[in-house]
């Protein structure tokens, strides 16, 4: 190939450039790099915090799969489940999304929303399809974390529920469980939103929650009592059944009232404390200020007293009831007795305890003392029957004044006062003698007896049949003939007497005539003495004697 | 010894010879654009489009590329989450394949322009017949990269029964594929003669 020279090529037709501009494809970057920064800066808003909830158990719980909802919106979801540093719990990691921040507040209450059957309901039911999910109830407080405990149960209460919770102590829970309902005038007002045992556990607090607008219907005085299944009490005032509603009977509730409708006084605080009453009769007795331990031994048995149940009675009073009824066996005696142990509220005999008291004022003697001095003046405890249907039985204290003057002191701070033999017993072994005479009547011979009077009657008919019936019709003939003689003799008497020329009638005529002549001479009489009164005193002037 | 060397070029359309131009120029026979070798715009152009192309690989792989329901677990996969899925299912095979071409094909070209870009424009005398056959390699593979918007493009249409099974284009689609789109323009815009810039014959 010949050498080029340069000179002789064409040299290329130059245009100017408008230099130090940039060409207009740095448009694409700029465009790129907005567009990024754009979907970087949406992720990044979207994209809430990471928070770390711990569970007991992951059951239903799948990362990728379960989510978190608030008010059943998704809010979040779970990015991992691991194993807490002691293995007793799951962790789950649930990121939230950007507008969900706010959730995560440290009373923030998460739990496993999972299909639950329970007697006061079922819930979650959609989680049968959906599996099982994080629900969430938002708090209130201002202090953010990322660290939560997660509730096994859902919460009875959500934060947005207007309404009152309160705090209710009880002996024991009964069939209550949680979301159990409460009932004001057997309409539901609230449910049970927690139920836990004390740390003592000697009694179980029950929270509760009532609704807006019946939360102001819980004043101070309301008094609170388990409505629990049918309230079916046998006690010596008969039976009695007394339930709130179906749902009360299998799934429990809780009912409250006022004792004095009238004065229900102001609206209680939240979380105020109240006595839950095992039933309605309990909750609606007077407040029991006063207590005063009893006890009464007694020698004899007693069946049909039980504690709780059986009453114990003051002068017709119901004053209080029998805690424990123990067995005892004196091996001096060689025999045994029934110690009985009872709570009675003294104020609960009113006026008659002030009274009371005020006598025993100026000697400086409290009421329980009083009472125990009772005991000197004849004070006994009897046990008698309180219906004699039931078969249930009361204690009865009295004042018997043919009883043998005691002494006893209190022991223990309790008052104590002797038994006697009670009405009870006295029926018994009346009854008892009875049936032992009854029984000493020999029936069987008195039958023996009625039957050999019957066969002796048989053959007495049978002798008179035989032996007397003739001589009787014997007798009669006689007598035909006796009436014939006696007509006779009542001819002769009515020819002698009634005729009116018989001597008879002649004499009682001249009788009869006597008789008039006497009565007129008497009707003179009393016409003059009408005229001359006087005459009965001063004897008969010299006047016209009387006709 | 090189066009560059003699101070000549040539027209690309009718093929004429001139003397290099030094700026933007014009063939004086047919009037077509001569791209002066010196101060190449192609290398700006290509920079521009690379520059994009890297800003939203970010995206293309931060952002779910695909969300697919089947009844009833319902799953949201960026394209790395994805190759884990279904090497965790056991497809590794597959798993690999989705990897290169998703993640290893975008990512080599990227780097593999720029580096290209870095050395012609700093008239590196390294290696060239290395650096072209490496243009070479990337101009071809870069179609490849669009297996993973087909695979979406394709289950989104085909894929659609309801609540049981469903699957959707997640936002990563649109910036994965005009990573792909973009790189494989700055590849084209990319002048293989600056490769060879500073070697003398």
């Amino acid at each position: 190939m010949s050498e080029i020279n340069l000179d002789e090529l064409p040299a290329p037709n130059v245009h100017r450039h408008k230099r130090g501009r940039p060409s207009a494809i740095w448009i694409v970057p700029i465009i790129a790099i907005a567009a990024g920064a754009a979907l970087a800066i949406r992720t990044y808003l979207r994209a809430g915090p990471t928070i770390h909830i711990t569970f007991e158990s992951a059951e239903g719980l799948e990362v990728g799969k379960s989510d978190v909802r608030y008010k059943n919106v998704p809010v979040g979801k779970i990015t991992e489940i691991g194993i807490s540093d002691d293995l007793d719990q799951i962790v789950a990691t649930v990121e939230l999304n950007r507008g969900a921040a706010k959730l995560a507040v440290s009373d923030t209450k998460f739990w496993v929303e999972r299909p639950r059957v329970g007697v006061g309901g079922v819930s979650g039911l959609g989680t049968l399809l959906s599996g099982a999910y994080i629900g969430v109830d938002v708090g209130t407080s201002a202090d953010t974390t990322d660290h939560f405990v997660g509730l096994e149960k859902p919460p009875g209460v959500t934060h947005d529920q207007r309404g009152k919770k309160f705090r209710l102590l009880a002996h024991d829970a009964g069939s209550l469980a949680i979301r159990s309902p409460v009932y004001l005038k057997r309409q539901q007002v609230g449910s049970i939103t927690e139920l836990a045992l004390t740390a003592d556990g000697k009694s179980v607090e029950i929270e509760i929650f009532i609704d807006a607008p019946y939360d102001k219907d819980v004043t101070e005085t309301a008094v609170f009592w388990n409505s629990s299944g049918m309230d079916v009490t046998l006690d010596a005032a008969g039976l009695r059944v007394d339930t709130q509603s179906l749902t009360t009977v299998i799934a429990g509730g809780i009912a409250f009232g006022f004792r004095d409708p009238a004065h229900t006084g102001a609206p209680a605080a939240d979380n105020t404390r109240f006595t839950l009453f095992e039933d309605r009769a309990r909750a609606m007795a007077k407040p029991d200020t006063e207590k005063l331990a009893l006890a009464i031994r007694f020698d004899e048995p007693l069946r049909g007293v039980a504690a709780a149940t059986t009453l114990i009675d003051f002068q017709g009073v119901q004053i209080g009831n029998v805690d424990d009824v123990r067995l005892g066996y004196d091996a001096a005696t060689h025999g045994f007795y029934t110690d009985v142990a009872a709570t009675v509220y003294p104020r609960r005999l009113g006026a008659a305890y002030d009274a009371l008291i005020a006598e025993g004022a100026p000697t400086g003697r409290s009421g329980p003392e009083m009472l125990q001095a009772l005991v000197g003046r004849g004070l006994r405890a009897q046990l008698r029957s309180a219906n004699l249907l039931t078969g249930s039985f009361f204690i009865a204290l009295t004042l018997e004044p043919n009883a043998k003057k005691l002494t006893v002191a209190m022991k223990d701070g309790a008052w104590t006062v002797p038994s006697e033999r009670g009405g009870t017993d006295q029926i018994q072994d009346q009854v008892a003698s009875i049936v032992a005479k009854i029984d000493r009547i020999p029936f069987d011979a008195i039958g023996n007896d009625v039957h050999d009077a019957t066969h002796a009657a048989s053959s007495l008919m049978g002798h008179i049949d035989r032996d007397v019936v003739p001589d009787t019709k014997k007798l009669v003939g006689e007598a035909e003939i006796a009436v014939e003689a006696l007509r006779d003799g009542l001819a002769a008497i009515r020819d002698n007497v009634a005729a009116p020329d018989s001597p008879i009638q002649q004499a009682a005529r001249t009788t009869l005539d006597e008789l008039g002549r006497a009565a007129f001479s008497l009707r003179g009489l009393g016409e003059y003495l009408k005229q001359h009164p006087e005459s009965l005193l001063r004897g008969r002037d010299s006047g016209p004697e009387p006709h | 010894m090189t066009a560059e060397e003699l101070g000549i070029d040539k027209c690309e359309t009718c093929e004429l010879v001139m003397r290099a131009p030094h700026d933007e120029s014009a063939c004086p026979r047919c009037g077509e654009r001569i791209i002066a070798r010196a101060t190449s715009r192609s290398s700006s152009r290509c920079w521009a489009l690379l520059i994009a192309a890297a800003a939203l690989y970010v995206p293309a792989n931060v952002l779910p590329m695909m969300k697919t329901e089947q009844f009833p677990v319902r799953r949201s996969d960026t394209i790395f989450s994805g190759i884990r899925f279904l090497w965790s299912e056991g497809s590794w095979e597959l798993a690999v394949l989705v990897f290169t071409a998703s993640i290893l094909v975008p990512l080599t070209k990227l780097l593999a322009l720029g580096f290209l870009l870095v050395t012609s424009s700093r008239r590196s005398t390294w290696r060239p017949r290395v650096r072209t056959k490496l243009y070479r390699v990337l101009e071809v593979i870069g179609h490849w990269s669009m297996l993973d918007v087909f695979v979406v493009s394709l289950l989104t249409a085909v894929v659609q029964l309801g609540r049981f099974a469903n699957v959707e284009p997640g936002s990563a689609v649109l910036p994965f594929a005009s990573v792909v789109v973009l790189t494989m323009l700055a590849s084209a815009s990319f002048d293989p003669r600056t490769i060879w810039g500073g070697i003398k014959s």
